[in-house]
């Protein structure tokens, strides 16, 4: 018995210490490394001999940033998640990603168990398959319903000409204004403001042509578009500061954002939460009444990167997690993100979930929410966006068409 | 011609010398030979090098944020060095006059330039906020929000403020040191010729001063050159950026354009600007002094 136990305990020491030992890379979100640190438990039980070890993607401007740094570096961890499309095709055109074709039926199974074969073809970079999406999270505009019922409104405003009207009624320009018109002056912020507008405007019409290298938004809608932007600005209906969470504290009536706020509001401002009413981004008045509203949807996926030390592991271990539903439920308990998934309203384990407003809301828009175009050149696209089109709209410097067409010549030089 | 050490010594010599060489080759020698090899590049982080020859210098010509970030350092120039200066000097005479307590009012104000300029910088952004606390002062007591950090020229400004702040005390630490070695003599005589207290500062003490004032400066400089955390941190380089740096503009080359070899050469442009400028600035400005 004795030595039963020996020859046993020499096994397990042999197979731990010549186990694979892989480093996973997550998103800097608390609930998305809660995920996984949970489903990396269970697998370094189940499997000895392939070792995940989770850490968070180091704090930098972006996890884009931490992920190049760390790949210039030679310290890239053997695959991480929080890859959008646009940073993908960037790795993917330096060779720092290992294409998931190369798995061959495996991969194709894969696919099919986790029913998102369609949702693939959207992520096909120079006719491969780098990424695999994780979540695709549409972009919805969270009002207070609180003030707004207070104003006689029973529910929210659905066009510019709306938000006019219902900014004359709110808006001082000095503590309260209408919306947060603009996200940011981060490169990441244009997905959550411009391009989810135009989106919107358009009916989900590409803003970048991908194949024939140049911008979209130049067009009519673009004018409308900026001229919204422009309009609210300029009236003092919004403003380049906000404060610090001016939705929560009555600032501003409504605001964009994804469903990962929605577990931090519910712990931080329980009060305002039950207030929340939901709508699409706004559209022009001419916007057809009975055309649905798209949005922007900010997809993110995991990669492998090409100096993994055993690509064939990580597989197996991504293969594990996505082939199993009850890890998609698990997911949306901790995130409240929706699962790049295609059966999310028909499969019956996330049934319960329909009953939760927020992700009913979510969820009831992921058909009209539209992935960011697939250019390796997204970051320098999206700082000229800024710096050629927000900042001026935001500072009123120009006519708004005059703006937006600089913009538009800037943005296809970088694309040329 | 033999040598007056023996081998021994000569090896113990060099075994003292070797970790700081060794040091120097990997940490210094090394990046500076492949800078410049980059320069010279096109290189993506996983490709081979290729050479290019100056392509990467004639693109800086061209290059319109270049010029847009050299007008912003020449900006931060005109606010930063007047307010350095005069706040560190202000510091360094009161510090003169200061008679108990003064290594505790050195410390507090070096503590600032020790300090991790991430922790300070996220500080200063929230208590300069819109919303924030300074603002909710000035909107109580005189009605008025100021946007220190999302109007173009105030964000310059207000980023120059802070650090200002931050060198204060190491400043004002080398001009008080400059200060107290100015004889005393040289007052008392312009005293007992009936010098005012602002003829003495403008003919006696500014003058006296002027090497450390020019040591000063050259440090107020080349800091410019290198400002990048506040920045980053604070204003993204925006609004309409007007507070883009060489050091941001170097960092979003290479890591979020892929794009490393470029920024290495705007990096070797920026070294030989930085020092034409400091060579200007110690030709026509400084001055020999004597006590005597």
């Amino acid at each position: 018995m004795k030595r039963i136990f020996v020859l046993f305990l020499i096994a397990v020491l042999s197979l731990v210490s010549f186990a694979v030992k892989l480093t996973f890379w997550t998103a800097p979100n608390a609930f998305q490394e809660e995920f996984w640190k949970t489903v990396v438990a269970q697998w370094n039980k189940m499997r000895p001999d392939i070792q995940i070890e989770v850490q968070t993607i180091p704090a930098a401007g972006s996890s884009e940033e931490a992920i190049l740094s760390a790949i210039a570096a030679g310290n890239a961890p053997d695959f991480s998640e929080n890859i959008f499309s646009g940073f993908a095709a960037q790795l993917a055109e330096i060779g720092a990603i290992y294409p998931l074709d190369n798995f061959g039926t495996d991969f194709q199974r894969l696919v099919e168990a986790r029913k998102m074969k369609n949702i693939m073809e959207t992520w096909k970079i120079k006719g491969k398959y780098y990424v695999f999406p994780i979540y695709s999270n549409p972009m919805i505009f969270w009002w207070r319903g609180d003030i707004l019922k207070s104003l006689g409104y029973n529910e929210p405003p659905r066009t510019y000409g709306e938000i006019y009207e219902l900014s004359k009624k709110f808006a001082d320009g000095k503590k309260k204004f209408t919306m947060q018109v603009i996200s940011g002056r981060n490169w990441w912020d244009r997905w959550f403001d411009f391009i989810t507008y135009y989106y919107a405007a358009t009916g989900g019409k590409p803003y970048i042509d991908v194949e024939k290298r140049k911008v979209n938004f130049g067009d009519e809608t673009g004018k409308a578009v900026v001229q919204f932007i422009y309009t609210m600005f300029q009236n003092k209906w919004t403003a380049v500061e906000l404060g610090t969470n001016p939705f929560y504290n009555g600032t501003i009536l409504a605001k964009i954002t994804g469903p990962w706020e929605v577990n931090w509001a519910k712990e931080t401002f329980p009060k305002v939460v039950p207030n929340i009413w939901f709508s699409a981004p706004p559209v022009p008045d001419n916007y057809p009444k009975d055309k649905p509203i798209y949005t922007f949807a900010d997809t993110k996926g995991l990669v492998i990167y090409s100096t993994c030390k055993d690509k064939r592991a990580a597989f197996e271990f991504i293969s594990w997690v996505f082939s199993n539903v009850q890890n998609d439920v698990l997911w949306i308990e901790k995130t409240q993100m929706p699962p790049a998934r295609e059966d999310l309203t028909t499969n019956p384990a996330f049934a319960k979930f329909m009953n939760d407003k927020f992700f009913k809301a979510y969820a009831s828009f992921v058909p009209y929410a539209v992935p960011p175009a697939l250019t390796d050149k997204t970051i320098d696209i999206q700082q000229s966006m800024t710096t050629n089109l927000i900042e001026p709209l935001m500072y009123l410097k120009g006519k708004p068409e005059d703006i937006l067409n600089k913009a538009v010549k800037e943005i296809n030089k970088l694309l040329f | 011609m033999s040598s007056k050490f023996g081998k021994k010594e000569r090896l113990f010599g060099y075994s003292i010398v070797l970790p700081y060489l060794a040091y120097t080759a990997i940490f210094w020698g090394y990046p500076f030979v492949w800078m410049v090899v980059l320069a010279f590049t096109k290189w993506n982080y996983f490709s081979k090098p290729k050479f290019i020859g100056l392509q990467n210098f004639l693109r800086i010509l061209t290059d319109s944020t270049v010029l847009r970030i050299a007008l912003n350092t020449l900006n931060f120039l005109a606010y930063l060095i007047p307010m350095v200066l005069t706040a560190s000097l202000l510091f360094a005479l009161a510090l003169t006059k200061v008679r108990f307590g003064k290594t505790f009012i050195m410390l507090s104000f070096l503590v600032a330039n020790v300090s991790s300029g991430v922790a300070y910088s996220l500080l200063f952004s929230n208590l300069f906020s819109i919303n924030g606390p300074i603002n909710r002062l000035l909107d109580d007591l005189f009605g008025i929000t100021i946007p220190w950090f999302s109007n173009p020229q105030l964000a310059v400004f207000s980023i120059c403020l802070i650090i200002t702040w931050k060198f204060i005390g190491y400043y004002g630490l080398i001009l008080y040191a400059s200060l107290l070695s100015i004889p005393q003599s040289l007052y008392e005589a312009a005293e007992l010729d009936g010098a005012t207290k602002s003829q003495i500062f403008w003919k006696i003490t500014l003058p006296l001063l002027n090497p450390s004032l020019i040591t000063v400066t050259v440090l107020a400089v080349m800091l410019t050159f290198g400002i990048f955390t506040e920045p980053y941190l604070i204003t993204g380089g925006g609004p309409m950026q007007r507070t883009i740096t060489f050091l941001i503009y170097m960092y979003d080359t290479a890591f979020k354009r892929v794009d490393p070899s470029y920024a290495t050469t705007v990096a070797i442009v920026t070294a030989l600007v930085s020092y034409l400028l400091v060579m200007l600035i110690r030709k026509f400005f400084e001055k020999e002094v004597s006590f005597v």
